[in-house]
C-alpha cells in the first residue's frame, strides 16, 4: 500500500549526494515501522489476551530488571547506530571543508521579500565587478558539475530549498553560507523558501535549471557574449 | 515554626460567591478554573485551525457563511497577489476587519500566518500547559500526596488570574492594527523583531508581552508545585512512595522553573529591539539573528517536555487501575522521566540543523537526542509490561490511555526522523514535522488529557461523565485524529513545506492536493466530535450520575478524600504505608489495596506481602 | 491561626521539614532568577566572543566608568555584609542591632543605585545609549536588570525594615529577614560576575 511506503513519496532525487539522504531515510523507515509494528503488536495481544474477564485475576508483577536492560541496551545501542551512520553523510553535505572542488559554477544567492536573487560572479570570477550578472528566481547550473552556492539574505531569514536535491540551507541576513551540490539530471525544478519570512513567505519561488553542458555553454555565451 | 508567610485567615467563613468561585484560594477550584478556561481556549485553538484547514484544502476559495461577499459574487475571483498586500499593508485606510483578514472572504496570506501562529501559541501555552499543569497540577498535588492546600493558596490563586490576563492580552492582539502576531509560533526574528519586515506592529509586541505575562504565571505555579511537593507530603509518603503523575508534575515545575526565564529575558530582548531601539536580532546593527533561535529552543526543547510528561504521568496512573496491576517498573519510570528531564537541556540545536549554525554542532546535538529515545523507550515499555497478564477493563479513560501509548509512540518515532540531522535536511520545515507536533502533542498530551478528565471527574465534581458519550467521542476522535496527522507524514515526505497559505502555488505540491482535502475533511470530523466532549463535561457538571468517593476502585490518596472533597480535603491527615500501585496484591482480599491500608494488616487480620515498589 | 492552618502546622512539625516553605519558595525562585541573568549573560558573550574588539568599533571611544563602579561594587558587598550581621543579630534576638544594621543595609543598596544612576546620566550625556548598537543594548540591558533587581530587593527590604521597627521579629520569628536576606544575597553576589563581564574584560 503506497500510503503506508514513506519512501515512495520522495520526490525525484537528482543530486548526487541525494542517495544518501534518502537511504538513511528508508533505513530508518525499517527500523521505525518494525519497532512500530512491534509495539503495536505486542500492545493488541495484550489488549486482547489480557481483557477482563470473569474469573481470572490480574498478576502482581512489579517489574524485571532484566527486560529494562535488555531494552535500555538494546535501544542505545540502535539509535548511537543510527546516529553514528549518519554522521559521514552530514559532514559530506554541510561541512565546508568537505566540499568538492572545482565547481562548474558559483553563486550568490541572496534572498529577500519575496524572491531570490541570483548573482552570477561573470568570467572574472568575483563579485561585485562591471561583469556581475544578476537574475531574479532563475538559477541556472551545468549538469554533472559540482556548484558552489554562497547563500545570504538581504531582510529576514529565508530558507533555500530544492526537494529534488535533497538540500535545504536557511539565509541569514549578514552572513554568507556556503553550500554545494551537484544535479545528475537536466530540467527545471522548483526553489520554494521554507522558512517563514512575512506574508508572501507562501508563493516565495525561484527556477533552477539544470543544463546539459552544450546547453549551459550556450547560455553562458549568451548572457557574457561581447 | 514561623514561616506562615501567606494569609487565609478567612477559611472557615462562609464564602461569598466570588471568594468561592471566582478569587478562590482553594486548590481544587483553581484546578477546576485551569480546566473550564483550558477547554475553552481549546475551542479557540481548535477553531483557527479549522480556519486555515479550509484555505490548505480549497486555496482562495471564500470561506462559508463568512464567504460570499460582494466582491466575490461581483468578479468571481479574489486576487491574492503578494504583491499587492505589501502596498495594502501600510494603507490606512482599512475597512472593516473581516475585509482586512480575509479580502472576498478568503484568508489573506498575512492572515493565514497569524492563525497558524496564534493556533499554536495558544494550543501550546493556554491549552495543554493550563490543561496538564494548571488543571491537573492543582487539583491532584495536594490531593495525591495528602495534605489540605497548596503550600501559598494566594500565590496560586494569582497565578491562575495571570494566566487569564495572558490569556486576554493574547486575544486582544487579533484586534489591534496590522493584525496579530504572524511571525510562528517560535516567533524567528529578525521577522519578529523588526515592524516593517512582516507589517506586525502591536500584535507580535502584544505576543511577547503575554507570554512574558504568561511566565510569570507558570513561576508561581512552579514555586507552588515544588515547595508543596517537597515540603508538604503525608507522613509516610516517601518520595518512592509518589505516584507517577506527582513526579512528573514535580519535574515539570522544575523545568518550567528554570526554562520560562531564559525564553522570557530573549521575549524582553524582542521587545527592546521593537521599542527602544535596539539591535539585538538585527544584523544590520551588530546583532545576531541566531540569537533568538538559541535562546528560544533552549526553552522551547524543554517546554515540549513540559507538554508531555504530565501526559506520561496521567498514563502511569491510569494504565494500573484499569489493568488492576502494578506499573511495571515504578523505579525506572521515575528515573527516565530524571533522564528525559535531563536531556531536554541539551539537545535544542535539533531544531536548528539548517539554522546556519556552526555544522560540528549538528552532529552532537543529533546524537543528544537520539539518546532520548532511550528513556522514551523505557516508558513505552513499561507500559506495555504493565499490560502483561493483566485484566483489563476498557473504560473511557483507558481507551484514552491506550490511544496516548499508541500514538505517542507514532510521534516518537517520527522524532527520530528528523533527529537525524541528514535526514532533517529534507524534512525541516515540511509537513512531517507538523506531523510530528501533533502526534505527540494530541495523539500524546491531549488524549492523556480527555483520559484524565474523563478519570478525575467524580473527584473533581462529585459526578460522572456519560460512558457512552464519552466512547462514541474517542472513537471518533482517534478516528479522525489519525485521518488528520498521518496524511501529514506523506505530504511532508513529498516535499509539502509547512507554513504555506497556499499550496497551489508549487507545481510539484499539486498531486498532493487531494490530500490537502482528506486532511481538512477529517479536521472537520475531529471539530465536530470535540463538541461531544464539551456537551459531556457541561452536561455532566450538573447532570451527571452522582459519583461514589471511590468509583474506580484506585490506591492513591485522592480517593481516599470524600467526594465531593471538602474544603481542607480530608479529615484526619491520611497515613500512607506503601507505593501507589499496589494492584491485585496476592492474599489481599480486594484487588486493590489504597495507600491508607497498613501494611500486613486485611480486613481478616492476614498479612498483606508488599512488594519492591512499597518501599 | 485557623484550624486548617494549625493542622498543616502539626503535620509540618510530625514530618520535621528540613527547610520551611517561605524559605524554599525563596531558593527557588532564585534558580529562576539564575537562569534569567544566564539567558542575558548568554546574550552578552554571543556578542562580546562574537566581535574581534570589544566595544565595537564604531563605539571604540566609549569608556565606561570601571573605578567609580570599582568603589560601587565594594558599597555593595559592604551591604551584603551589614545584611548579615543584621540576620545573625536577630537570630540572637537583638532587635535594635536589626533595626541598626537593616538601615545601614538600606542605605548602602540607595547609594549603589544612585551611584548607578549617576553614571547612567554621564553616559547617555556623552551620546552612549541604549540604541548605539549592540555594545549599548546589552550594557544597558544587563546592567539595567541588575540594577531593577537591586531596586526591588531595597523595597523588600524597606518592608522588613519597617517590620523591624513595628518590633515584629524575635529569635523565633525572623523568616521574613531570612528570605529578603537570601534575596539580597543572589543580587551582591551576582554583582561581582557582572562587573568582572562587563566592565573589566
Ligand atoms: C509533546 C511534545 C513533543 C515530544 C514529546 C517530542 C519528542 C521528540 N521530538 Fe519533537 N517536536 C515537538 C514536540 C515534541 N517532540 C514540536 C512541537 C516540534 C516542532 C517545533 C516547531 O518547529 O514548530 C518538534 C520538532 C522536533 C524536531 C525538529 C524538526 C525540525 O524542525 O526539523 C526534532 C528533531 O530532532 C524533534 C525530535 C524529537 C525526538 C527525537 C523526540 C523524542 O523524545 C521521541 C522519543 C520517543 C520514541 C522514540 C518512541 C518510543 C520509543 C520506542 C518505541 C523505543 C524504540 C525506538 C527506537 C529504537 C528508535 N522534534
Ligand atoms: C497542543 C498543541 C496543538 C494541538 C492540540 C493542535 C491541534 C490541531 N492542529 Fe496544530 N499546531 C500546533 C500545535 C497544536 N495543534 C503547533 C505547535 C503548530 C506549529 C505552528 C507553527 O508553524 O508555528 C501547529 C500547526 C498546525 C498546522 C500547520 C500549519 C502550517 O504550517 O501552515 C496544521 C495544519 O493542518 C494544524 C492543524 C491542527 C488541527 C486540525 C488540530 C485539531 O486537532 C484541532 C481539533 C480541535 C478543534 C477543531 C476544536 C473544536 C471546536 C469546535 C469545533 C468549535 C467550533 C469553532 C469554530 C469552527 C470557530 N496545526
Ligand atoms: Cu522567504 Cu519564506
Ligand atoms: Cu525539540
Amino acid at each position: 500500500m503506497k500510503w503506508l511506503n514513506f519512501p515512495a513519496w520522495l520526490p525525484e532525487n537528482v543530486s548526487t549526494f541525494g542517495q544518501g539522504v534518502d537511504n538513511l531515510f528508508i533505513l530508518i523507515y525499517w527500523i521505525t515501522s518494525i519497532v512500530f509494528l512491534a509495539v503495536m503488536a505486542v500492545l493488541i495481544f495484550f489488549i486482547i489476551k489480557y481483557r477482563f474477564q470473569e474469573g481470572r485475576k490480574a498478576e502482581y508483577i512489579e517489574g524485571s530488571t532484566t527486560l529494562e536492560i535488555i531494552w535500555t541496551a538494546a535501544t542505545t545501542v540502535i539509535v548511537f547506530g543510527l546516529a553514528m551512520l549518519s554522521l559521514p553523510q552530514w559532514n559530506k553535505i554541510k561541512f565546508p571543508s568537505q566540499f568538492p572542488g572545482n565547481p562548474g559554477a558559483v553563486v550568490q544567492v541572496n534572498g529577500k521579500q519575496f524572491n531570490w536573487d541570483m548573482t552570477y560572479p561573470g568570467p572574472d570570477g568575483e563579485w561585485g565587478t562591471d561583469d556581475d550578472l544578476q537574475l531574479e528566481n532563475q538559477l541556472h547550473v551545468p549538469v554533472n558539475e559540482v556548484v558552489h552556492i554562497r547563500l545570504t539574505s538581504d531582510d529576514v531569514i529565508h530558507s533555500f530549498f530544492v526537494p529534488q536535491l535533497r538540500l535545504k540551507q536557511d539565509a541569514l541576513p549578514g552572513r554568507f553560507i556556503n553550500m554545494w551540490f551537484e544535479a545528475t539530471k537536466p530540467g527545471q525544478y522548483e526553489i520554494p523558501c521554507a522558512e517563514l519570512c512575512g506574508f508572501g513567505h507562501s508563493g516565495m519561488l525561484g527556477y533552477l535549471t539544470v543544463h546539459t553542458e552544450e546547453d549551459y555553454a550556450a547560455w553562458m555565451s549568451e548572457r557574457w557574449s561581447e | 515554626m514561623n514561616d506562615h508567610t501567606h494569609e487565609s485567615h478567612d477559611h472557615h467563613h462562609e464564602e461569598s460567591f466570588i471568594r468561592k468561585y471566582i478569587f478562590s484560594l482553594d486548590h481544587k477550584m483553581i484546578g477546576k478554573q485551569f480546566l473550564i478556561f483550558g477547554l475553552i481556549m481549546f475551542m479557540v485553538g481548535g477553531g483557527l485551525a479549522l480556519l486555515f484547514r479550509w484555505q490548505l484544502a480549497w486555496p482562495d476559495r471564500p470561506l462559508p457563511i463568512i464567504g460570499f461577499s460582494k466582491t466575490y459574487q461581483e468578479t468571481g475571483e479574489v486576487a491574492t497577489d503578494a504583491d499587492r498586500k505589501w502596498e495594502e499593508r501600510f494603507d490606512d485606510d482599512k475597512e472593516t476587519w473581516l475585509e482586512t483578514n480575509m479580502p472576498g472572504g478568503v484568508i489573506d496570506p498575512a492572515f493565514y500566518n497569524s492563525l497558524f501562529t496564534m493556533h499554536a501559541t495558544i494550543m501550546v501555552f493556554f491549552v495543554v500547559v493550563p490543561l496538564l499543569v494548571g488543571a491537573f497540577g492543582n487539583f491532584l498535588i495536594p490531593l495525591m500526596i495528602g495534605t489540605r492546600d497548596m503550600a501559598f493558596p494566594v500565590l496560586n490563586m494569582l497565578s491562575f488570574w495571570s494566566n487569564m490576563l495572558g490569556g486576554l492580552i493574547m486575544m486582544a492582539g487579533f484586534f489591534v492594527p496590522g493584525g496579530h502576531a504572524a511571525a510562528g509560533w517560535t516567533g524567528y526574528a529578525p521577522l519578529s523583531s523588526v515592524a516593517e519586515y512582516s507589517g506586525v506592529d502591536w500584535g507580535q509586541n502584544l505576543w511577547c508581552i503575554s507570554l512574558i505575562v504568561m511566565g510569570i504565571s507558570s513561576l508561581m505555579g512552579s514555586i507552588n508545585y515544588i515547595t508543596t511537593i517537597i515540603n508538604m507530603r503525608a507522613p509516610g509518603m516517601t518520595y518512592f512512595r509518589l505516584p507517577l503523575v506527582i513526579w512528573s508534575l514535580f519535574i515539570v515545575a522544575i523545568l518550567l522553573l528554570l526554562a520560562f526565564p531564559v525564553v522570557a529575558s530573549a521575549l524582553a530582548l524582542i521587545l527592546f529591539d521593537r521599542m527602544a531601539g535596539t539591535s539585538f536580532f538585527i544584523a544590520a546593527g551588530g546583532g545576531e539573528p541566531l540569537l533568538w533561535q538559541h535562546l528560544f529552543w533552549f526553552f522551547a526543547h524543554p517546554e515540549v517536555y513540559i507538554l508531555i510528561l504530565p501526559g506520561m504521568g496521567m498514563a502511569s496512573e491510569m494504565l494500573p487501575v484499569f489493568a488492576r496491576k502494578p506499573v511495571f517498573g515504578y523505579k525506572s519510570m521515575v528515573f527516565a522521566m530524571i533522564a528525559i528531564a535531563f536531556l531536554s537541556w541539551i539537545v535544542w540545536g535539533h531544531h536548528m540543523f539548517q539554522s546556519g549554525m556552526n555544522p560540528a554542532l549538528g552532529a552532537s546535538f543529533m546524537t543528544t537526542t537520539m539518546l532520548i529515545a532511550v528513556p522514551s523507550a523505557i516508558k513505552t515499555f513499561n507500559w506495555l509490561g504493565t499490560l502483561h497478564r493483566a485484566s483489563i477493563r476498557f473504560t473511557v479513560p483507558m481507551l484514552n490511555t491506550l490511544a496516548f501509548v499508541s500514538m505517542f509512540v507514532i510521534g516518537g518515532l517520527s522524532g527520530i526522523y528528523m533527529a537525524n540531522s541528514p535526514v532533517d535536511i529534507f524534512i525541516h520545515d515540511t509537513y512531517y514535522i507538523v506531523a510530528h507536533i501533533h502526534y505527540v502533542v494530541f495523539g500524546g498530551s491531549v488524549f492523556a488529557i480527555f483520559g484524565g478528565i474523563f478519570y478525575w471527574f467524580p473527584k473533581m465534581f462529585g459526578r460522572h461523565m456519560n460512558a457512552t458519550l464519552g466512547k462514541i467521542h474517542f472513537w471518533i476522535t482517534f478516528l479522525a485524529f489519525n485521518g488528520v496527522f498521518f496524511p501529514m507524514h506523506i505530504i511532508g515526505v513529498g516535499g509539502h513545506m509547512r507554513r504555506i497559505a497556499n499550496p497551489m502555488q508549487y507545481e510539484y505540491l499539486q498531486p498532493l492536493q487531494p490530500i490537502n482535502v482528506f486532511i481538512t475533511i477529517c479536521a472537520f470530523i475531529l471539530g465536530v466530535a470535540q463538541i461531544l466532549l464539551l456537551i459531556n463535561v457541561f452536561w455532566s457538571i450538573f447532570r451527571g450520575k452522582v459519583a461514589e468517593q471511590n468509583p474506580w476502585q484506585a490506591n492513591t490518596l485522592e480517593w481516599h478524600a470524600p467526594t465531593p472533597v471538602p474544603h481542607g480535603n480530608f479529615g484526619a491527615i491520611p497515613q500512607v504505608y506503601h507505593g501507589p500501585y499496589e494492584y491485585s496484591v496476592p492474599g489481599a482480599e480486594t484487588d486493590w489495596t489504597p495507600q491508607t491500608q497498613p501494611n500486613g494488616e486485611s480486613l481478616h487480620g492476614e498479612p498483606i506481602p508488599v512488594g519492591a515498589s512499597a518501599d | 491561626m485557623n484550624e486548617l492552618e494549625h493542622t498543616s502546622y502539626e503535620q509540618a512539625e510530625g514530618e520535621s521539614r528540613p527547610i520551611s516553605n517561605a524559605r524554599l519558595a525563596v531558593l527557588v525562585l532564585l534558580g529562576a532568577e539564575i537562569m534569567f541573568f544566564a539567558g542575558l549573560i548568554g546574550t552578552f558573550l554571543v556578542f562580546r566572543l562574537g566581535s574581534v574588539t570589544w566595544p565595537p568599533p564604531s563605539q571604540a571611544d566609549v569608556r565606561l566608568p570601571i573605578g567609580v563602579t570599582g568603589l560601587n561594587t565594594i558599597v555593595l558587598l559592604l551591604s551584603g555584609y551589614t545584611m548579615f550581621q543584621g540576620l545573625r543579630a536577630i537570630r540572637q534576638g537583638r532587635q535594635k542591632e536589626l533595626r541598626n544594621w537593616l538601615f545601614a543595609t538600606g542605605l548602602l543598596g540607595i547609594t549603589f543605585l544612585v551611584v548607578q544612576g549617576s553614571e547612567w546620566i554621564r553616559l547617555v550625556h556623552h551620546g552612549f545609549t541604549l540604541s548605539s548598537g549592540v555594545y549599548g543594548s546589552v550594557f544597558y540591558v544587563l546592567i539595567g536588570c541588575h540594577a531593577l533587581h537591586v531596586l526591588v530587593a531595597v523595597l523588600w527590604l524597606l518592608v522588613v525594615f519597617a517590620g523591624a521597627i513595628a518590633g515584629r521579629f524575635s529569635m523565633n520569628r525572623y523568616v521574613s529577614v531570612e528570605v529578603c536576606a537570601i534575596y539580597w544575597a543572589f543580587v551582591v553576589v551576582l554583582w561581582p560576575l557582572l562587573y568582572i563581564l562587563v566592565y573589566l574584560i
